[in-house]
């Protein structure tokens, strides 16, 4: 370990071009990162020890992110866990959580990080609060939430495909539909679909939504309670900000495709859909490879597919490979398709794609390409097989 | 298990605090104990400055900690139980030898970043802590106490920086080398549980399962000790990221 403080303090004088921000989903998740940091030569911590101690870590850098892009550029980072303790998500901690993310920004704005993407719940914390954060000098912030929402989208699109759906011919659900992340969603799916059901917390939010889209021609509706729409979805996208898996659908067609895109995720592990397809939303994958020091791979991203990272974190690093150090993704409801399609331009220029489509069950689609971008129509469930690794 | 200091433990009449007495007991004997041990420290620290201005500094610091000692005894007479102390505690004894092999060093910069970075991090935070929950004077006492604590490390701070900003690499291995002695002692001091038999500070059995009885817990005294460890090594300057696993890496 001695060794290990000199590499580290010898690489303080290396540019920092983007750092992301982000917090354990779980126990298990917060678990796993304490044991690598431990070592292999350590007994992991006992579950209960690390409740207890965990919630104590102030915010600071865990490891160094090197990113690269199929045109060549690289990008080097950091992530930086603000140890928001995975159940203390709710509205009670605000305020606390609140300070957690400021220390991150501010770590983030000490390491000279040129860009910074906010993860999950440091997003939901922070959009509308950018002043909150401390003084930026070079330092700029993104929600990452633009790329989140062009995956999403994507997703959605690539599923239709999968199952030989017809997304025109829709319904579409959107749970926290006036979110940024929901509202950004609606904005780009709904002139898609046949008919678009708007749910959220705050009834005044869904009726500006919606009187926005009926302007367009869009046939909405929107409701506080998912029971109460008077039609069925068979699309649906879950973009709520829960501090637990704790959604239940009702009212969804049996084989409705539902797209999870929360951070921790929407669905309850107890709602029962029957032959829905659910897949995880908002990740992509970055094929000009991602090394993290030490070794954090599969553990600050547990996914089955290799360097497939949240939408929002990719979309400061997507930027950092562009050199375009700008504050992409801020505030609420900003999000409109044309800027999906910037950001998914910038992305894929960089060898950054969709991931491919996944459950807690496993893949959807072996034999499909990766590079899937949203944009083909649906009878793309022909492309060739193609596995994504690691290249840098 | 001689007394450092004769401390007039003369049994005075029981407040409303009984209940709990024997509980503050061991918490003051602790907070004594440490006291008297970075008391010994700052006078072994004079043995070793060559700047009168130094070797004056240090003796005032550890009449201040040996005030501090008096203190908490007084508090104890307060509600009516003897404090003891014993800076030969298996855990105490450690940590004075870690600080005894600095001095023999003559490492000045050793000695501090042992008494100002790690211990005084640890009595900081569980100052504090206690402070927040200690019932009139005693609480009172705890929370003035951690402010002054807290003094002594603005003054090492300054030293330690300076030290640091000349060569920040051979720093950081000391301090993580100190790191490894001395905070892996705290951390089995700091432990929920006393897995290795009695600390021989605790006047019976061992306190820390009754500290919810007057709202602190081990595992808070710990979490809030290593959260102002962290932030002291922050204010160094050693990167968070290496910090991070150092604390991970302690035992539990």
């Amino acid at each position: 370990m001695g060794g290990s403080v000199a590499s580290v303090a010898g690489e303080r004088t290396i540019e920092t071009d983007f750092a992301l921000i982000g917090h354990q989903e779980s126990w298990r998740a917060a678990a796993d990162v304490l044991a690598v940091l431990r070592g292999p030569e350590r007994t992991p911590l006992p579950d209960d020890e690390i409740k207890d101690i965990l919630p104590w870590i102030p915010p600071r850098p865990v490891c160094h992110v090197d990113i690269g892009s199929v045109a060549g550029a690289k990008a080097r980072g950091l992530y930086i866990d603000s140890f928001i303790p995975p159940d203390r998500l709710e509205a009670a901690y605000v305020h606390e959580n609140i300070a957690r993310v400021r220390k991150a920004a501010a770590c983030a704005i000490q390491a000279g990080a040129k860009i910074v993407s906010l993860g999950g719940f440091s997003s939901i914390l922070i959009e509308g609060n950018f002043d909150q954060l401390s003084e930026r000098s070079d330092t700029v912030f993104t929600t990452g939430n633009t790329l989140t929402v062009a995956f999403i989208v994507q997703g959605i699109q690539k599923m239709c495909a999968l199952e030989g759906r017809n997304l025109r011919r829709s319904t579409l659900l959107i749970v926290g539909a006036t979110g940024d992340v929901g509202s950004g969603c609606v904005r780009c799916l709904a002139p898609l679909v046949t008919r678009v059901l708007l749910s959220a917390r705050r009834v005044e939010r869904l009726r500006k939504l919606a009187a926005e889209l009926q302007d367009d021609g869009v046939q909405v509706e929107i409701a506080t309670d998912l029971q109460r729409f008077s039609a069925e979805a068979d699309v649906v996208i879950c973009a709520a900000s829960l501090a637990s898996p704790s959604l239940l659908l009702g009212r969804i067609a049996p084989d409705a495709i539902v797209c999870d895109a929360g951070y921790p995720k929407n669905l309850s592990p107890t709602s029962e859909m029957l032959d829905a397809k659910v897949f995880f939303g908002g990740l992509g994958q970055i094929t000009g490879g991602m090394k993290f020091a030490p070794d954090f791979h599969g553990v600050l991203n547990r996914h089955p597919f290799p360097d497939v990272v949240h939408g929002c974190l990719l979309e400061g690093m997507a930027l950092a490979l562009e050199h375009r150090f700008e504050p992409f993704s801020q505030g609420r409801g900003f999000i409109t398709p044309e800027r999906v399609d910037e950001i998914e331009t910038i992305a894929a220029r960089h060898g950054i794609y969709l991931a491919p489509l996944y459950n807690a069950d496993g893949s959807f689609e072996d034999g499909l390409d990766a590079r899937w971008n949203g944009r083909e129509d649906e009878s793309m469930g022909e492309r060739p097989s193609r596995t994504v690794e690691s290249s840098y | 298990m001689e007394p450092l200091i004769d401390v007039n433990c003369s049994p005075m009449e029981c407040t409303s605090l009984s209940r709990s007495a024997p509980i503050w007991q061991d918490i003051l004997a602790q907070a004594m104990t440490g006291e008297l041990l970075a008391a010994m420290n700052y006078t072994s620290l004079s043995e070793i400055c060559d700047d009168p201005a130094e070797v004056a500094d240090a003796l005032e610091h550890s009449e201040c900690e040996r005030g501090h000692a008096a203190v908490f005894a007084a508090e104890g007479r307060k509600i009516g139980v003897e404090v003891c102390n014993n800076v030969d505690a298996k855990h105490w004894k450690r940590l004075r030898d870690a600080f005894l092999r600095c001095i023999t060093e003559r490492d000045f910069i050793g000695c501090l970043i042992v008494q100002e970075i790690m211990l005084e991090s640890f009595a900081v935070a569980s100052y504090s802590r206690v402070g927040n929950v200690g019932p009139g004077s005693l609480g009172e006492t705890f929370a003035r106490i951690a402010a002054e604590e807290g003094e002594h490390v603005d003054h090492a701070m300054a030293i330690l920086r300076a030290e640091r900003a000349r060569d920040a690499q051979r720093f950081d291995d000391k301090v993580y080398r100190l790191h490894l002695d001395v905070m892996t002692t705290l951390a089995q001091m700091l432990a929920k549980e006393c897995k290795d038999g009695h600390c021989e500070v605790c006047h019976a059995s061992c306190v820390k399962p009754s500290l919810f009885e007057v709202s602190l817990s081990a595992a808070e005294l710990r979490g809030a000790s290593l959260q102002q460890y962290l932030k002291t090594l922050d204010m160094l300057g050693i990167p968070g990221e290496v910090t991070l696993a150092w604390v991970a890496q302690l035992p539990v």
